[in-house]
């Protein structure tokens, strides 16, 4: 598979891990010939605000920040947070929408019904993929904070990527015990259907 | 896992690296040969410093610093810079500020010695991501009258680094490297160039005629900075190849130009593709002094030029000034700086740039309607999660808050009086935000204390400034002395968690760092001494250290007193409250999770909807606490009113 001029666009929360996740993904393509380029947000705008970080990559240099309508895929990694970012999306309903179903209640803020959200994304997109990502990492490797593996495992498909590139960048990442469960997710979300 | 010495400092030239932009400038200062490096941490420049931190002794540099503040950073790279030194600081946009009145007289000194060079990151902030005001430092190149280079990417960021080092080695003066956010904090692939060694000598030469600001010297050495060394680097931007013209013969039917520089040409080349228009560009990679020539050479070829840039018409208005110069006729378009009118311009003063903003702007220029109705998507608006910044789950900050609320709540049904607080640059600046609501007023670093005084002197209220240890040390002890000596009756929050938090926990002097590397060659500042040598009453309580089980009383308690204190006896007083960045204590050791007991809790709420902690929410009608996010802080065993909740988890 090759891919030219890919817009990823992650949406979540200030400590789901969004950064590390862009670096797996952006050095496992630049290792694949891919000029790549991601903008991230750090510091106080991250603690459990909402984030949203950006990936590109193809055969030329990109500028951090894509045009609105113009996103290839886009990741929540927390329900309602995809509809911060559904103005990336493509007019022709092509854009990929993964969704975590995690869902992170405010208190005393309505969380938007799930009907809300879904009314919204068929108009949106017609490749809607709504995922159990938390509860996979939970059941199989007991720690939450594997999600990102599983949401791995299972993107790759979409991607100009070997199972072989994201295990090394995986190691890269972490080590010891929370290697061999990162690594544990990542298969599971292999298997994913 | 991948260690950052490693990665920063292995590898041979034309490899390359997925670096982010910071990375990039440290690799590319030690391609420079670097020596110092001092920095007072701000997003987004932290990392580098970090990254200086943790190698500097491994790759051979002479000496690095997380300095008290970016006056003293700028101070103490200026001398080594004097003594031939290859330095570079580094600080963020508003650093600057606190490190301009130095680098007055730095820029107009002129080093005798042959390696003497000084690089100074700038790293702004657009759309305040993690900054307390919106500020383009680019103005400030103009007073200073120093040479500075604005990297596009991180690939740029690695070479302009080495060109700016190149730059300052040969004119003798300090040149800015000046990034924004999306520059800073983008991640890109990187081709490496080789490690250079430092060159430093051990002898010297210091001589007062080129180092020293005072009249009979400073005079001429402005003359030699202004007609001399500037003059060259004028000719420098002329020619380098950091300024250059892309796609110079593309033919547009507008006849339409457009200049940029930085992460703005990026946005410009987006946004050209996408409407699918050509247009020769204009990108400015000099930007201090404007390459003036080159500029009107361009200009001259079209009858409308676009300027875009993020937040300040820096460039337009100097791009205005050329063409009324030459006299050219050509309409410029950009921010129409001298209007200050949202209506006439084209690209916003506030807020980030992005390449949808410069699409909408080159419409309005053109006339073009791109194949997609963008507007329509632009204008969409979905029911969206409002979500705030909080403090971490087991934020010794929160427990400060919660407690200063019931403690404030006291004395103002004891006293009647109006209780008014002062918020500084820190973590705790969320503290601002609901249920606490603890500001008044708040400016920039190490302001609170100071703007206590302004109301405490003119009324009867009570005055609470709330700043942290680092800020404290950074510029809140001269407002603390001018409150003493002229005796304002304030209360002082010191909240003393051991680390310049808010940025990634870098050590500030107060900072205990025996567990760390810089442990080895730093020595902590006792808070409590300093402040016992002022004057001021001061009042120290702990509570990690101890694990007091009254701790949250105990402050409470200490706080009323101590606000009656200054509300009846009109006397300034401190209170330090000493708890460990939470973040910091979770790399020594396993945070000791709480669990509820669903027996004894009977859904009070105190735990998530007073105390608010993260990891706490409502689950079938009792406190849960979710085991991935808490961090042991332990607050919520002691504020339960129904000891429902404990260390060890029931089966």
């Amino acid at each position: 598979m090759s891919l030219d001029n890919y817009t990823i666009v992650i949406s979540g929360l200030g400590g789901q891990g969004l950064i590390r996740l862009i670096q797996i993904l952006g050095n496992a393509l630049m290792i694949n010939g891919y000029e790549v380029i991601t903008s991230e947000t750090h510091g106080l705008s991250q603690r459990g605000g909402k984030v949203t970080c950006f990936l590109r990559f193809g055969s030329k240099v990109n500028a951090p920040i894509p045009m609105i309508g113009t996103a290839d895929m886009i990741i929540a990694l927390e329900e309602s947070s995809i509809l911060d970012a559904l103005k990336y999306a493509k007019p022709n309903k092509s854009t990929k929408l993964v969704i975590s179903s995690y869902e992170k209640q405010i208190l005393g803020i309505e969380y938007p019904s799930l009907k809300y959200i879904l009314d919204i994304l068929f108009e949106i997109s017609n490749n809607i993929y709504i995922l159990p990502l938390t509860d996979i990492a939970v059941k199989h490797t007991g720690n939450i904070k594997t999600m990102n593996s599983v949401l791995l495992g299972y993107i790759l498909k979409f991607l100009p990527l070997n199972k072989k590139d994201l295990e090394q960048f995986l190691s890269y990442n972490f080590s010891g015990k929370t290697l061999e469960m990162n690594l544990k997710a990542f298969n599971e979300g292999l298997k994913l259907k | 896992m991948e260690d950052i010495y490693n990665k920063i400092s292995k590898g041979k030239a034309g490899e390359k690296r997925f670096f982010l932009g910071n990375e990039a400038i440290v690799r590319g200062a030690l391609e420079s040969g670097v020596d110092v490096y001092t920095y007072y941490p701000g997003t987004p420049s932290s990392e580098v410093g970090e990254i200086f931190m943790d190698i500097f002794k491994k790759v051979g540099m002479k000496w690095v610093e997380s300095s008290i503040n970016e006056k003293v950073a700028i101070e103490v790279a200026g001398a080594a810079y004097a003594r031939g030194a290859t330095t570079m600081v580094g600080m963020k946009n508003v650093g600057l500020n606190v490190a301009s009145d130095p680098l007055f007289a730095l820029a107009t000194t002129r080093p005798n010695n042959k390696n003497s060079a000084m690089v100074i990151l700038v790293a702004d902030d657009p759309q305040q991501h993690s900054s307390a005001v919106e500020m383009d430092s680019r103005n400030y190149l103009k007073i200073f009258k120093i040479p500075a280079l604005e990297p596009s990417n991180p690939q740029e960021c690695l070479e302009f680094t080495k060109e700016a080092f190149k730059i300052s080695r040969e004119l003798k003066l300090p040149v800015i490297l000046r990034t924004v956010t999306m520059v800073s904090h983008a991640r890109s692939n990187v081709r490496i160039g080789e490690i250079k060694q430092s060159e430093i000598e051990s002898e010297f030469d210091l001589s007062k005629e080129v180092n020293v600001a005072l009249r009979i010297y400073s005079l001429e050495m402005k003359k030699n900075h202004i007609y001399n060394r500037m003059n060259r680097a004028l000719e420098l931007s002329e020619n380098s190849s950091l300024n250059r013209i892309e796609n110079g013969k593309a033919k547009n039917e507008y006849e339409l130009g457009i200049i940029t520089s930085g992460v703005s040409y990026s946005y410009v080349h987006e946004a050209l593709n996408f409407l699918e228009m050509e247009a020769p560009t204009l990108k400015i990679g000099f930007i201090n002094p404007l390459p003036e020539k080159l500029i009107v050479e361009f200009i001259k070829q079209y009858k409308e030029v676009f300027i875009v840039e993020e937040n300040d018409a820096y460039l337009e208005t100097q791009v205005l000034a050329m063409a009324h110069k030459n006299s050219l006729k050509v309409k410029i378009h950009g921010k129409d700086p001298f209007s200050y009118s949202k209506e006439k311009s084209l690209l916003p003063f506030v807020g980030e740039l992005n390449p949808t903003k410069v699409a909408l702007a080159l419409m309005k220029i053109t006339r073009l309607e791109p194949k997609m109705d963008f507007k329509q998507i632009d204008e969409k608006k979905y029911d969206v999660m409002a979500r705030k910044p909080i403090l971490c789950a087991g934020c010794p900050h929160r427990t400060t808050g919660y407690t200063l609320q019931k403690a404030v709540k006291k004395i103002k049904s004891r006293t009647g009086k109006k209780v008014y607080f002062y918020q500084d640059i820190g973590c705790y600046t969320l503290l601002a935000l609901p249920p606490f609501d603890f500001a008044n007023v708040k400016y920039c670093m190490g302001s609170s204390i100071a703007l206590a005084q302004g109301v405490a002197q003119t009324s009867e209220s009570l005055n609470v400034a709330i700043i942290g240890d680092g800020t404290f040390y950074h510029s809140g002890i001269p407002a603390l002395l001018n409150g003493i000596y002229n005796k304002a009756p304030i209360l002082v929050l010191i909240l003393d968690n051991g680390w310049i938090g808010m940025t990634g926990q870098q050590p500030n002097p107060g900072s205990d760092t025996r567990y760390y590397k810089e442990g080895s060659y730093k020595k902590n500042i006792i808070l409590e001494e300093l402040l016992e040598g002022t004057g001021a009453h001061v009042n120290v309580i702990k509570y990690y250290e101890n694990n007091d089980e009254n701790y949250f009383t105990k402050l409470k308690d200490l706080i009323y007193q101590i606000g009656l204190d200054v509300l009846e006896n009109r006397n300034l007083h401190v209170i330090v409250i000493k708890n460990e960045c939470i973040q910091k204590i979770i790399k020594r050791q396993a945070p000791a999770i709480r669990y509820v007991d669903n027996e004894l809790c009977n859904n009070c709420g105190i735990c998530y909807s007073q105390f608010l902690c993260p990891a706490i929410d409502e689950k079938e009608n009792v406190a849960f606490i979710d085991s991935n996010i808490c961090l042991g802080c332990g607050i919520c065993e002691e504020i339960c009113p129904n000891n429902a909740i404990n260390r060890e988890e029931l089966e």
